[in-house]
């Protein structure tokens, strides 16, 4: 179970990085945080838990697609 | 603009997935015990000593408390950089960003970007907001609202505390700003009366945390100590002032971000 989550961590955090969307890498990072939320509770850190869904997959998205609001959701860099 | 190929982004990539790894490997080789001497003093000194049964609280607000003051500063120091940026950015975020390929829906030509809780044909720009979003915000703000003050206030008892708490309260607090589809308002989505929760909890944490030195306990010392002997009440106390100071500071920023009211 650790092992899978871990992986799907891995997996989502690479496609945030190497996607063009910006909305979609908020999407995967926000999911990264609510599984690293699920990893913490199965490890025995409910404490850890709860901030890290609390400020990963709420607040921080929020205020990502916020800014991604007044800029530009693709990134030309790439 | 021409999209790299394949292996000049994965190299790397690569390179530092390992780099990363050999740092980490000697940890989770390493078959040092770890030190039990502080575990088993909290297990048996924790409760006694702060009244948490939640020894992590019984940490953070029983025995470094100090550094807690400062996570409340840094947080202070961190929205009032956000705010000030915001502020100083004003005009630029006004004029918007001018690009022939910005998602379509936002009107970057409009002079003034609407605040934040306006009725749905009152919104000039509400391309990342649909019915969906604002029929499910209104009726699970409230619910959010109350468990962020659950998790505040139980925060001696069971996981959680106020910081915790205040971050669920802050968003319960968007979520309130989002919904409001019958047109009904709240103070709590302004930010004059945010900034003001913010200043007093913050005040009130400073009397808090000098009320021990009165009574001869040293700065942050539990002052009930002296008067009870399991002293839960003051970790409930810091636990709902840090919870209202964090709550109020994040909404307060998470609001200015979205909704820019003026």
């Amino acid at each position: 179970m650790i092992i899978i989550l871990l992986l799907l961590i891995l997996i989502l955090a690479v496609y945030a990085l190497s996607t063009s969307d910006l909305l979609q890498g908020i999407i995967a990072l926000s999911a990264v945080s609510l599984l690293s939320a699920l990893l913490f509770y199965l490890l025995n850190a409910p404490d850890v838990a709860i901030t890290e869904a609390a400020v990963g997959a709420g607040v921080s998205t929020v205020v990502f697609v916020g800014v991604i609001r007044y800029t530009d959701r693709k990134d030309h860099s790439k | 603009m021409k999209r790299p190929s394949v292996t000049s982004s994965a190299i790397p990539l690569i390179t530092a997935m390992i780099a990363v790894a050999a740092v980490l490997l000697p940890i989770f080789l390493a078959d040092t015990p770890w030190p039990v001497g502080a575990r088993d003093y909290l297990q048996e000194n924790g409760f006694g000593d702060s009244g948490a049964i939640n020894l992590v609280s019984a940490i953070y607000l029983g025995y470094r408390a100090f550094d807690t003051l400062g996570e409340t500063i840094v947080l202070l120091v961190a929205v009032g950089g956000t705010i000030g940026i915001l502020t100083r950015s004003g005009a630029i975020l006004a004029e918007g960003y001018t690009n022939p390929d910005t998602v379509a829906g936002i009107d970057s030509s409009e002079e003034e970007i609407p605040s934040f809780s306006l009725a749905r044909e009152k919104r000039k720009s509400h391309a990342l907001r649909t019915h969906l979003l604002e029929v499910v915000t209104a009726i699970l703000g409230p619910i959010v609202l109350l468990f962020g003050f659950y998790v505040m206030l139980y925060g001696h008892l069971s996981p959680g505390g106020g910081f915790q708490g205040g971050v669920v309260v802050a968003s319960g607090i968007v979520f309130l700003g989002l919904g409001n589809r019958m047109e009904s308002s709240t103070k709590l989505t302004q930010a004059a009366v945010l900034g003001r929760i913010e200043a007093a909890a913050f005040l009130l944490l400073i009397l808090a945390s000098i009320s021990g030195i009165l009574l001869g306990k040293g700065f942050f010392g539990n002052p009930l100590s002296r008067f009870t002997a399991v002293p839960e009440g003051f970790i409930i106390m810091l636990n709902a002032i840090i919870g209202l100071k964090v709550g109020a500071g994040i909404g307060f920023m998470c609001i200015a971000i979205l909704g820019r009211e003026r």
